[in-house]
């Protein structure tokens, strides 16, 4: 089939020149097949792309048809949609426990510093069990990600919304934290000797912390300090690095995408979203509308295809008939209104990707979700693709290729 | 009967991927529990604007205040800034010294950044609300009180939070506080959890994933919603009708006056998902060993009340 060539909108050149896409939105509405589409076309337009889940669900595996992404980088075959694609696509799912081991080793400085931290009971639980971990950690592995020479663009999926500005305002959280005077002047002068006892609490502070004694306890705030004081060493190290994620996440090379359903509520939610990423002079991209339901009368056979003949209906299909198109019609209208109140709240980019046949969760159908989005591809290296045929033909039949 | 184990205690967890439509499945339940004169609590968690349950059930929105929005049905919007207040003044009490608690950036940068403890604050209120009793006739003032839990990545997280802080810090008030909920939420008697899904592969896979760490973590799953079904609509002669007019070309209008190609087409779009419907039905039965309850994909302009009504009688005949 012959399709027209779609122009290059905002999204498809943020997909030939960014070097990260962090794709956000709340849940589920495709974030997750969303950024994976990004990473299959992206490759087939000649990118060295891997696509990053920090969701700990690990959806993405059941996206790209994998039971199981290991935390590292892993190379996926694109053979299923060209033969020789020009770019190269790579996934991973971010893991934590293990991000938060690496860099303690990596930073800790000396033996003895690196063995508290990684013997301290707090740092074993706190670590690998509690949210909130995920975002600095995902602030962690984006600054790693954004310099590995093997990629040269980094698609990041990020969890629902609530949790994704968490995720944006990690690194100036924690800035703000090891700013505060909580460690300095706090914690450090009664911890630091080891041991506790409220008659030293009396003196500077002791008031303030009497009251956390009451309503935390002694021991949770021992069992932190000490968790802090192992950390002393880092300190320096963690604001330098949320400092240039700060950056990172502001700078040209970055973009976001925000990704919503065609309901009033996810979409009133990326409005939000759209609002705080402006506020905090957050690159913006586009928006992306999965899912979007076909208006039926606007979508009959095309008239060749008709014979123009009225068969006889029996009235009970008729009157089932009739109830489906109502129902299917107020759906889609309904959606419609929903995006239009968007287009006039932001005037932004938007792309609809129409609600395809069949649930995606394989490489075939993360292509088909591409194409609804960027259209077919057209390779950016001429020669390659006058060699071996277009990739929108391979795309197509994807069955010659195997 | 399904709906009678759901609701046979006192606390009932919902969770499941995010836009599976838990809110809109807890506040059915809710309303369900609440037309057997069960006083019941809806609670959410720090949704982004209002209370989603109001919004649904046609009232003005709700804050952080438990409000009764129809008869026996109360509302509640957790938000954990505002738990962790309730806490310092209710251990405090002395208003001049929590205003300067809680107005110090030192007070706000450890809440933000200390982990789990947002949580811990947020399930410690709900098991506060769930231990609650009347003045003089010490009933519990909630009959049961259904969670809106986060979305299942997170929302596992957030169920784990008790067991890593007590593991973390085994004595003091926080890890009495943390054991005490893990107690509650272990506890077969009082506790239930639902999942919710959809009949898509992505949520299906999530409900089996959660299932499995919620038995691993010592919590009671006891039944699955599959929300968003598309039920039959034709039968089967007739679908085999539309399928033969669909690919003759036929055009005209039906007897209502409705296009017929176009009615063909939305016909075909339906027997599609119901094939799916079934499909994921069928998957989740043989992979989950619970009661499943269905409730069908609406077609409503916005999700109110006539809608909720029509999925708390399903509910019920469930």
């Amino acid at each position: 089939m012959k399709r027209r060539p779609q122009p290059r909108g905002p999204l498809a050149s943020a997909l030939d020149d960014k070097n990260i896409l962090i794709v956000c939105g709340s849940g589920g509405v495709g974030k997750t097949t969303t950024a994976a589409a990004f990473g299959v076309h992206g490759a087939l337009r000649g990118r060295r792309v891997l696509v990053c889940t920090i969701d700990p669900s690990r959806r993405l595996a059941t996206s790209l048809g994998l039971d199981h992404l290991p935390d590292k980088p892993r190379l996926l075959s694109l053979a299923r949609l060209a033969q020789e694609p020009a770019g190269s696509l790579w996934a991973m799912t971010l893991d934590t426990k293990r991000t938060f081991d690496r860099l303690v080793e990596r930073y800790a400085g000396s033996e003895a510093a690196r063995k508290r931290i990684l013997e301290n009971r707090f740092y074993q639980h706190v670590s690998a069990a509690m949210a909130g971990s995920h975002e600095y950690m995902a602030m962690e592995k984006l600054l790693e990600l954004a310099a590995d020479p093997r990629f040269d663009l980094v698609v990041l999926d990020t969890p629902p919304t609530r949790h994704a500005l968490d995720f944006l305002e990690a690194p100036d959280r924690l800035m703000g934290f090891l700013d505060t005077s909580i460690l300095k002047w706090f914690l450090k002068p009664y911890f630091a000797a080891g041991r506790l006892t409220l008659k030293v609490a009396t003196r500077t502070g002791g008031v303030a912390l009497r009251l956390v004694d009451r309503f935390l306890g002694l021991q949770f705030l021992q069992e932190l300090s000490e968790f802090f004081l192992a950390f002393e060493a880092m300190y320096d190290g963690f604001k330098e690095r949320a400092a240039k994620v700060h950056g990172l996440l502001r700078s040209a090379s970055s973009g976001f995408v925000l990704v919503a359903s065609p309901s009033r509520q996810t979409l009133d939610e990326a409005l939000y979203f759209y609002r705080r990423l402006r506020e905090g002079g957050m690159p913006f991209v586009s928006f992306v509308v999965n899912r979007v339901h076909a208006d039926p009368d606007e979508e009959r056979a095309p008239k060749r295809q008709r014979t123009g003949s009225t068969p006889r209906i029996a009235p009970a299909l008729s009157d089932a008939l009739t109830q489906v198109l109502a129902d299917q019609t107020v759906l889609a209208r309904s959606e419609r209104r929903a995006v239009a109140r968007l287009q006039v709240d932001a005037d932004e980019s938007l792309v609809l990707v129409p609600e395809l046949e069949a649930d995606v969760h394989d490489m075939k159908g993360l292509a088909q979700v591409a194409e609804a989005i960027f259209g077919t591809v057209e390779s950016r290296l001429p020669r390659q693709t006058r060699r071996h045929g277009t990739s929108s033909e391979a795309l197509e039949s994807p069955a010659r290729t195997r | 009967m399904i709906l009678d184990e759901l609701l046979a205690r006192r606390l009932l967890i919902l969770s499941g991927k995010g836009g599976v439509g838990k809110s809109v499945v807890g506040t059915a339940l809710a309303t369900a529990a609440s037309r057997r004169g069960k006083h019941v609590l809806f609670v959410e968690i720090d949704t982004p604007r209002v209370a989603e349950a109001a919004r649904y059930l046609g009232s003005p929105p709700v804050g952080g205040k438990e409000t009764e929005i129809s008869p026996g049905l109360f509302t509640l919007n957790l938000s954990p800034a505002l738990v962790m207040e309730e806490y310092v003044r209710h251990t405090v009490r002395l208003e001049l010294l929590i205003r300067k608690i809680v107005e110090s950036p030192v007070y706000h940068r450890f809440l933000a950044a200390a982990p789990g403890l947002k949580e811990l604050m947020v399930l410690g209120k709900i098991m506060t609300l769930e231990e609650a009793r009347e003045g003089w006739s010490r009933r519990p003032r909630y009959d049961l009180i259904i969670v809106d839990a986060p979305a299942t990545g997170h929302g596992l997280a957030f169920l784990k939070v008790p067991a890593a802080a007590s593991a973390a810090v085994p004595v003091g008030p926080v890890a009495s506080n943390a054991k005490k909920i893990l107690g509650l939420l272990r506890d077969p008697e009082r506790t239930a959890l639902a999942i919710v899904a959809i009949p898509e592969e992505m949520a299906v896979v999530e409900a089996a994933e959660f299932h499995k760490m919620a038995v691993d973590t010592g919590m009671h799953p006891r039944a699955l919603v599959l929300n968003g079904c598309h039920e039959a609509r034709f039968t089967k002669a007739q679908e085999a009708e539309i399928l033969r007019l669909a690919s003759a070309g036929v055009d005209g209008r039906l007897p209502s006056g409705a296009p017929l190609a176009a009615a063909l087409q939305a016909a075909r779009r339906h027997i599609r998902r119901r094939k799916l419907t079934r499909f994921y039905t069928q998957r989740l039965r043989r992979a989950l060993p619970l009661p499943l309850i269905t409730l069908p994909q609406l077609f409503h302009d916005e999700m109110g009340p006539k809608a909720i009504s029509l999925l708390a009688d399903r509910l019920e005949a469930a």
